[in-house]
């Protein structure tokens, strides 16, 4: 381990997100355009939970195809132009599921009845999965509610604990979020599930969490640099920086488990209901993780620049050295300093030999006095 | 923080967290798998058209009777707002399912023809719903009618002044069929019901009433030493006048109700059979028998929401295979492992030796939440569901945060030249402040999924809360402590045990 590795692993990082935050809102504007695009153009895959409908599904026993199957709904007059049918292998079973508009009852007996018999097993072992129509809108708003009055509560809370506009940060990466994650769902067409609601609302949560966390960080140092002068930039990126490898291992550590679901789970066991499910936690955490960086501490950052407290120094920021300074010692390198370090090295990413020690520890750390707290 | 409390605080809450689970093994709780994981049938239904609040307690009530009465272990019948799902695990024919809960509960009045004990259930229990044994034994040992259900208007309005002085009236009862197969000689429109509680079969007429004959106005009181039942009729045909023509040819006793009993019926299960004491009701009815208290109150209940049964829509059915159940669960359950054992692996490599607390930790973590969800299982009929499953797999990311939050913290102090045992103190003050505001968060949002929604996001919405409730348990209790006290050792005065150069880099500026 060396160089830029052991920088990272030591969190000695003096990255400027601030100063690309344009390159992630290109990014997200890019993908967020996608999405409404797609939304607009194909809409979403809406399983019969939402908006109704009955499925069948039975083992295959090797005696039906899905062609066959189609022509037992034609035989029953049934509209099979709409019908979803799909094969699913789980483990050793093979099972075959219809999926259909809702049917008048006598007509679901009567299918349910043909495919029993083309299988060779009794009607009753056909399962059956019945949602109302009105049910499934039912379940939509239901959803949906919860959602908006999650937020607004959410927002609340942080407004309350930290600030309005880090609620507002927050609110705009978790919208991202959900909005790319349903992006994801209408480009492939995977359908929406309950179990793909879940996934989503876990998304939320977790992206709502790590953003808590780094903006927990940035009013931490909020407070720290409150006598100093330093611009609100400053404050996003050294907190950016002190919580980059939190964030890393938090999500490496978050996505490990969905990893193994993912591969293990619906790979080798064959659990067909978990795959799509791991399948979208695993880009909702990325997402989430993207976000609480990318966007949340950056639309912060544009908020806070504005403020009165902050706007005389908007547009300044300390890179490289600089901000190594500034995390170290908590003051902002002299103007004149900054020009002639600027003039040197202006991208933190060229691996800049670490700031000799004296220079971050100009002022060695003491412990802090017992009766600041 | 005196050493002390910490080694109290560490030693609880490894006792609570052990003790707990040897406690939920020894008496046999285990968590309880939801439909998914286990297979079986899941309908969902909601009430049509107008309904009361206290109806819909009691159509629940006589659901889970009927459920329980096919014999489907561990049924789960729950109510959430409106909604009342019933899950029954195992059952693989789901249209007996709905048949069985399908029934709306119609309360009928039924002219009882002959009553006979049936012989394959002679031994009788204390009868669970009314007072039906009693009318025969009152006619065999014929004591006074202390003993025997019998039917009045409330202030004798018309017949005898109260019904318990006629126990002669019950006699012919109990000697037109003794013994005999009541099967033999149905006429058209008889219907035979067996009371099996009550170890007793009933030959029936023609429903003369239904349930709507009464208002929804009935209680149970104490009258003359013993509990009864009073119920109102509503006004002209619908209600008194049927209820009367019915009162009428019972207490006549003729061809078409020669016992002059009147079998309540509720889907038809006889809950009591009382004898008619008078040809004519005005306004109400009074039922009188040895009821106990229990037994007065469900009548009274049933009586009046028989009035108004609620009527159930069953929007969604859903089956799930066995086999698929199963499968979901194996697999759920080993990935679930190998991810927490890859993020410990993952942990040791970065953080060294201090990550041991993190695999200590979660073992805590672990039994505590085996142990909530073994006894919520037992009590409060909780059902370990996929997306529960799958709540508890993501809250380990959020679990191991918690520790990623205060390491970090805790490098970067170390780091800074501190010693350990100082940082670690700092580390988890700031650490812990995180903790909570993030966690905070998270229980918004599960209390919100919780109440607003139904089926399995709710499911999802319990176990995050849970989890996140012990996320926070088990960093103030178990990780504050051993990390603060592993700090004070000589071993982990070291950044050496946290990956970092820490110490010594302090030492080469001083």
């Amino acid at each position: 381990m060396s160089g830029r590795w052991q920088r990272l692993y030591r969190g000695e990082t003096t990255i400027n997100f601030y100063g690309r935050r344009n390159v992630g809102f290109i990014a997200s504007g890019l993908l967020l355009f996608v999405t409404i695009v797609s939304l607009f153009a194909q809409g979403l895959n809406l399983g019969i939970d939402f908006k109704g409908g009955v499925a069948f599904e039975m083992s295959v026993n090797g005696k039906i195809t899905v062609e066959e199957a189609r022509s037992i709904l034609e035989e029953n007059k049934v509209e099979a132009s709409g019908a979803k049918i799909q094969t699913l292998s789980s483990g050793a079973d093979e099972r075959i599921r219809i999926q259909l508009e809702v049917l008048e009852p006598k007509v679901e007996e009567s299918v349910r009845e043909d495919l029993a018999t083309k299988v060779g097993i009794k009607a009753g072992d056909v399962s059956i999965e019945k949602v109302s129509a009105t049910w499934g809108r039912g379940i939509t708003r239901d959803a949906v509610q919860a959602l908006l009055t999650f937020l607004v509560l959410v927002s609340l809370f942080i407004a309350w604990r930290f600030e309005a506009r880090m609620a507002a940060g927050a609110l705009a990466a978790v919208v991202h979020d959900v909005l790319i994650s349903v992006g994801v769902y209408s480009i492939t067409g995977l359908e929406v599930t309950p179990a793909t609601v879940v996934a989503f609302l876990t998304i939320l949560g977790f992206s709502l969490y790590d953003t808590i966390v780094v903006f927990d960080k940035v009013d931490e140092n909020q407070k720290r640099f409150a006598n100093t002068r330093v611009p609100y930039a400053d404050i996003v990126n050294v907190s950016m920086n002190q919580t980059l490898m939190r964030s890393l291992n938090t999500t490496v550590a978050a996505v490990l488990p969905v990893l193994s679901l993912l591969v293990l789970g619906s790979g080798v066991f064959g659990a067909v209901a978990l795959q799509e499910f791991a399948l979208a936690l695993l880009v909702g955490m990325a997402t989430g993780a993207y976000s609480s960086i990318f966007i949340a501490s950056p639309v912060l950052g544009l908020l806070k620049e504005r403020s009165r407290e902050y706007s005389a120094l908007r547009g300044q920021v300390s890179i490289g050295a600089d901000m190594a300074h500034v995390m170290a010692t908590g003051t902002p390198q002299s103007r004149r300093a900054r020009q002639v370090d600027n003039a040197a090295s202006t991208d933190a990413s060229i691996p800049t030999p670490v700031p000799a020690v004296e220079a971050i520890l100009s002022h060695p750390p003491r412990p802090r006095k017992k009766s600041r707290r | 923080m005196p050493k002390r409390n910490l080694l109290v605080s560490l030693i609880s809450i490894l006792v609570v967290a052990f003790g707990l689970f040897l406690g939920n093994i020894i008496v046999g709780n285990t968590p309880s798998l939801g439909l998914d994981l286990q297979g079986g049938a899941s309908v969902t239904m909601t009430p049509i058209g107008e309904y009361e609040e206290a109806a819909l307690s009691v159509a629940v009530d006589i659901i889970r009777q009927r459920v329980d009465s096919i014999g489907v272990a561990e049924p789960e019948i729950i109510r959430q707002g409106d909604t009342v799902v019933v899950n029954l695990p195992g059952v693989k024919d789901q249209q007996q399912a709905l048949d069985l809960i399908g029934r709306t509960g119609a309360v009928e009045m039924r002219p009882v023809l002959r009553t006979a004990e049936n012989p394959e259930n002679t031994t009788t229990t204390t009868g669970a719903k009314g007072a039906t044994t009693t009318t025969v034994k009152g006619a065999t040992s014929s004591t006074v009618a202390q003993s025997s259900t019998t039917l009045a208007p409330p202030s004798g309005g018309g017949g005898e002044s109260r019904g318990r002085a006629v126990p002669q009236t019950t006699v012919p009862v109990a000697t037109t069929v003794p013994g005999t197969d009541p099967e033999t000689g149905l006429a058209p429109g008889q219907t035979v019901y067996a009371g099996q509680k009550d170890g007793l079969i009933y030959l029936l007429g023609p429903a003369g009433a239904t349930g709507e004959v009464f208002t929804n106005e009935a209680t149970a009181q104490i009258d003359a030493g013993g509990w009864a039942v009073s119920v109102n009729l509503r006004d002209g045909a619908a209600g008194e006048d049927q209820w009367n023509a019915l009162a009428k040819q019972c207490f006549e006793g003729g061809e078409g109700c020669p016992s002059k009993q009147i079998a309540i019926s509720l889907d038809g299960e006889v809950i009591s059979a009382p004898v008619v004491q008078a040809p004519s009701f005005n306004g109400s009815v009074q039922i009188t028998g040895s009821f106990t208290e229990k037994e007065a109150n469900d009548l009274a209940r049933i009586l009046q929401f028989g009035a108004v049964p609620v009527k159930f829509d069953t929007p969604t059915v859903q089956t799930v295979s066995a086999s698929l159940g199963e499968d979901s669960l194996k697999a759920a359950l080993v990935s679930g492992l190998i991810g927490v054992l890859l993020v410990l692996l993952f942990l040791i490599f970065y953080y060294r030796l201090i990550a041991l607390v993190v695999v200590a930790g979660l073992g805590v973590s672990g039994l505590l939440m085996w142990s909530v969800i073994s006894w919520l299982s037992k009590t409060n009929g909780l059902a370990l569901t996929l997306s529960g499953a799958a709540g508890i797999i993501v809250s380990i990311g959020v679990t191991v945060d918690s520790y990623v939050v205060f390491f970090e913290k805790l490098k970067d102090d170390v780091q800074a030249g501190r010693t350990m045992r100082n940082s670690a103190a700092r580390g988890f003050d700031s650490a812990w402040r995180a903790i909570v505001v993030a966690d905070t968060a998270s229980l918004i949002g599960a209390g919100v999924l919780w109440w607003l929604t139904v089926g399995s996001v709710r499911g999802f919405a319990f176990f995050l809360g849970l989890s996140t409730l012990i996320d926070m348990f088990v960093s103030y209790f178990f990780t504050r402590p051993s990390v603060l006290l592993l700090a004070r050792t000589k071993l982990f005065n070291n950044g050496k045990v946290l990956g970092v150069r820490g110490t010594s880099t302090a030492a080469e500026v001083a």
